[in-house]
């Protein structure tokens, strides 16, 4: 196999294609759509965050603004968490649109992140979303294809290819030459997308940590080269195999239908289908059916709670709850909030669990199916998946128990022992520079690491896909035929 | 002759697998929506069941103060989705169709989403809407991208052109016998749902079945039009899909980011902040203004007077109100902005069948954005008759047991669609329809 050979077929392949027009147009096209897509995604970026962090700033003035009041009073208050968007979501917008964005944050309920923007679409939400990783995934793979089907197939058919070989050139050769020549014009089509977001995370004023954001870019940018190999050897391997041109373009077709549109869309469904979501109901029902049979701490009657304050009195040697160090209301509701946030964490933990189940029948396709591994990838190190979803929704239960539980010390540590229901008036109240001290909610995106776990099966494809790639264009060059 | 035409096209690999594929896909779309309906209606019945212990079990706790127990109780409004929604899912995975709510402040409680896995919602239901509106296309693609280039390609052509009377009658012949096939696919998926789905025989269903026709015609029209002009086989493959890829993910991507973007909604968290501070700010001001803010929005309840000593519920019950009130402005303006981009969205769509195709099936379904609205509007109805109800008896401090629970059971809503022609929503895609085949016409004659 000689070097200067390979470059050659490399070369010849890019001058022959760069001769037609239709490279130009096609070109012209996609970077139209880049230039869209990136317009819509950083402006989408940019303005939702402006009304989250405004919004997120406006319900802090307003918790701050409360005068001194019965600690009570502001656990119900409450607070929201508003969710940022990733600063690479204006490459991918994973599931952003899907999810919500706000959660109402108070003492004794976990309320649903509420207002995505899918709940506000109409069905053509559905359709898909034009994003630079949408163009990369899905459009540009689609003009890779056209524009390698022919290239062996073809010269087969005018007989050129056997001239070539009896020539003195070799299989490995012309196949490596060639897919490199397709690799090469891939980056043409990709440069400009590559290009915006360097530009946006350069220049954007987005608070980061830099080492976390060039790490997710270069892991995508990594991904994505690889992925564009696979397809360019993906192309040439077709065309070299297939009978006519005719057929080769048929069957990248095919392929690309079948693993792009078909097998993804197929397999959540299935996922869906196989691991039912519970209803609503009957998750919320669950929670409280637990509540109620630890203790409810709302019944003035409940053996539970009664058992907890005869030991409380026992501990303390004294014989009713207003001669205790301490509110014994704020007692009972911590101790209350303590076992409904943990019961409740338990079921939301299984759902959880079902909604992994749904997902995982995509990821274990994807080891198969390259395009599915390169949008799982995608998503992960774009920050915008389903596992940075969680965490926020985590980050802001985490936050509601701490509001809740800080409001119920307050209410143990001031309000006077006597008063043990009732949060109204002036009387029993708490300084309101409590309220300023505890912190706002702040939304931290998950660690570059954490992407590596949820996508080691998608990695792990589109590596062994790259060497397949490697080693099929081997294999083949022994088994081609010319004719 | 025609008998040789089917025999010949069904020998071909392609034609075969699409065929299998898309009544594959179609099954399991069908069984797909035949789960989402039952676990809807399962979702149903358990309501009916809790709601009547829910109310047991809190009217026996809290008989003695009703101000209380209204605290608690909470009451079901129902959007029952038909069984066409079982074929056009639409929004109504997303949004929920059980309502469970107090009489305490609305907004704060109507715009919680339902319990769903954002994955799902990002790859979207396959339903049969997605298999009529997306793998159809794909289906007359594969049947007809080679309609006169594998004659001309193999060398047939100028054996027909020599031998059949008419060619443009052998080229429509050819057209029919896959037409046949696609309409056969579509019949026996339509009444595969129509079964399982137990989808009623009314206006709504016959309008699924006609603008399946039309649209399926209108692809096929697209594909005759492309093929006709007599280019390779692998120039018509490429160009048909992708006019499918532009149609089908590119324009409608386009215009959803236009329209995400042309009408944000930071009205809806504007909202959320305005109902809370509405209701709660007023646990440290003035009683008696209070009060009276609540007396101007119902007059009628003015005889309960000014109580301001200590806790009481008519105060509560006014705060809560408060929450609705004072954040009205704001509920206006985000039901302004969502009905606005509602109706940009589908004015533009009426220009791409596709994305009309969707909208029609999600409204003749009741399960597109429009439906969930009016939902929401009713829900705003059923609450105000609640509060209505039980504000004068809470307020009287009436017993828990004077009232006659039995009859609070779930309530169903269901969309009233009078003076709503469902066949409106026929003309745009009709009009596409027409123009296609007028093209192909023009084409046809100057061509053969």
């Amino acid at each position: 196999m000689k070097k200067i050979n390979i470059g050659l077929f490399g070369r010849y392949f890019l001058k022959n294609v760069m001769q037609t027009k239709v490279v130009y147009v096609l070109w012209g096209i996609f970077t139209l759509l880049t230039v869209y897509a990136a317009v819509s995604g950083i402006h989408n970026y940019e303005e939702q965050n402006t009304i989250r962090k405004e919004h997120q700033r406006k319900a802090r003035q307003s918790w701050e603004a409360n005068p001194d009041k019965h600690p009570h009073r502001m656990a119900h208050f409450g607070s929201f968490a508003f969710r940022l968007k990733q600063p690479l979501s204006m490459f991918d917008y994973g599931i952003e649109s899907f999810t919500g964005n706000a959660i109402f944050l108070e003492a004794h309920r976990q309320n649903s992140v509420n207002f995505s923007d899918a709940g506000f679409s109409t069905g053509t939400l559905r359709f898909g979303e034009l994003s630079m990783a949408m163009l990369l995934q899905l459009v540009l793979p689609l003009i890779l294809f056209f524009l390698g089907f022919s290239t062996i197939a073809s010269e087969k058919e005018n007989g050129t290819l056997k001239i070539l070989l009896s020539q003195g050139a070799g299989w490995k050769e012309i196949l490596l030459g060639k897919s490199l020549g397709l690799f090469a014009l891939a980056l043409l089509f990709c440069t400009p997308i590559a290009l915006i977001t360097l530009f946006f995370l350069f220049f954007s004023e987005t608070p980061m940590d830099p080492y976390d954001t060039w790490g997710r870019f270069l892991w995508l940018l990594g991904g994505y080269l690889l992925f564009l190999w696979i397809l360019s050897v993906m192309s040439i391997t077709v065309s070299a195999t297939a009978r006519s041109s005719k057929n080769a373009l048929l069957t990248l077709l095919g392929i690309w239908l079948l693993m792009v549109v078909l097998v993804p869309k197929t397999a959540q469904a299935i996922g869906n289908a196989v691991y039912p979501t519970p209803s609503k109901l009957s998750f919320q029902s669950a929670v409280e059916r637990d509540v109620i049979k630890k203790g409810d701490s709302h019944d003035p009657n409940d053996p539970y709670f009664n058992k907890l304050k005869d030991s409380v009195l026992a501990v303390h040697k004294v014989d009713s709850v207003t001669q205790l160090p301490f509110n014994y209301g704020g007692f009972v509701m911590r101790e209350g909030e303590k076992t409904s946030a943990n019961l409740y964490g338990k079921h939301h933990d299984s759902l959880l669990h079902i909604y992994e189940k749904q997902n995982d029948l995509s990821h274990y396709v994807s080891v198969l199916n390259p395009f599915l591994a390169i949008k799982t990838l995608s998503m992960a190190f774009a920050g915008t998946d389903f596992k940075g979803y969680v965490d926020f929704q985590r980050q802001a239960e985490t936050y509601r128990y701490q509001l809740a539980q800080e409001m119920n010390t307050l209410q143990m540590d001031y309000i006077s022992t006597k008063k043990i229901s009732g949060s109204e008036g002036k009387q029993h109240v708490v300084g309101h520079e409590h309220w300023e001290e505890f912190p706002d909610f702040n939304h931290r995106a998950l660690p570059l690491q954490s992407a590596f776990q949820s996508t080691y099966l998608a990695l792990l494809s589109l590596l062994g896909w790259g060497v397949f790639s490697i080693l099929g264009l081997g294999y083949l060059s022994k088994k081609a035929k010319a004719i | 002759m025609y008998r040789l035409l089917f025999l010949q096209f069904l020998r071909s690999k392609a034609v075969r697998a699409g065929l299998l594929l898309t009544l594959l896909l179609g099954g399991i779309s069908i069984g797909i929506g035949h789960q989402f309906l039952d676990q809807k209606n399962a979702a149903i019945d358990e309501v009916e069941r809790y709601q009547k212990q829910h109310i047991e079990r809190n009217v026996e706790l809290h008989k003695d103060d009703l101000g209380l127990l209204m605290y608690y109780l909470k009451f079901a409004f129902v959007n029952s989705p038909a069984s066409l929604a079982g074929l056009s899912v639409g929004q109504s995975d997303i949004n929920p169709i059980i309502q469970r709510i107090t009489i305490k402040n609305l907004e704060g409680q109507r715009y919680d989403t339902d319990l769903v896995n954002p994955m799902n919602l990002q790859s979207g239901n396959l339903d049969l809407s997605f298999v009529l509106i997306y793998l159809f296309p794909l289906l007359v693609i594969v049947f007809t991208f080679n309609l006169l280039s594998e004659e001309t390609e193999t060398g047939t052509w100028r054996l027909v052109a020599v031998q059949a009377p008419s060619k443009r009658k052998y080229l429509l012949t050819k057209l029919s016998v896959r037409a046949v096939l696609v309409y056969a696919v579509l019949g026996i998926l339509l009444i595969a749902a129509k079964i399982v789905l137990s989808i009623p025989l009314d206006v709504n269903f016959m309008m699924v079945v006609l603008l399946s026709i039309v649209y399926i015609a209108f692809w096929f029209g697209v594909c005759f039009f492309v093929t006709a002009f007599n280019k390779g086989s692998h120039f018509n493959a490429l160009l048909l899909l992708s006019t499918w890829l532009g149609l089908l993910m590119l324009l409608p991507a386009g215009i959803n980011a236009y329209i995400t973007n042309r009408y944000p909604i930071p009205e809806a968290l504007t909202t959320m902040i305005s109902q809370r501070d509405g209701y709660h700010t007023k646990w440290d001001m003035d009683k008696t203004e209070t009060l009276k803010k609540f007396y101007g929005h119902y007059p009628q309840f003015e005889t309960f007077g000014y109580p301001t000593e200590g806790f009481n519920w008519t105060w509560y019950y006014a705060m809560q109100q408060m929450g609705d009130d004072d954040a009205r402005k704001d509920t206006e303006a985000l039901w302004q902005k969502i009905r606005k981009r509602e109706s940009v969205s589908k004015r533009v769509s009426a220009f791409l069948p596709n994305m009309h195709l969707q909208l029609a099936f999600n409204g003749l379904a009741g399960t597109g954005l429009g439906e969930q609205l009016d939902f929401l509007e009713a829900t705003n109805a059923f609450h105000e008759e609640l509060r209505l109800f039980f504000y004068p008896m809470v307020f009287k401090e009436v017993s828990g047991n004077r009232v006659d629970w039995t009859k609070f059971t779930p309530k169903y809503w269901s969309q009233n669609t009078e003076g709503e022609n469902p066949i409106r929503y026929l003309w745009p895609l009709l009009s596409a329809a027409f123009i296609v085949m007028l093209g192909c016409a023009v084409v046809f004659k100057r061509w053969y």
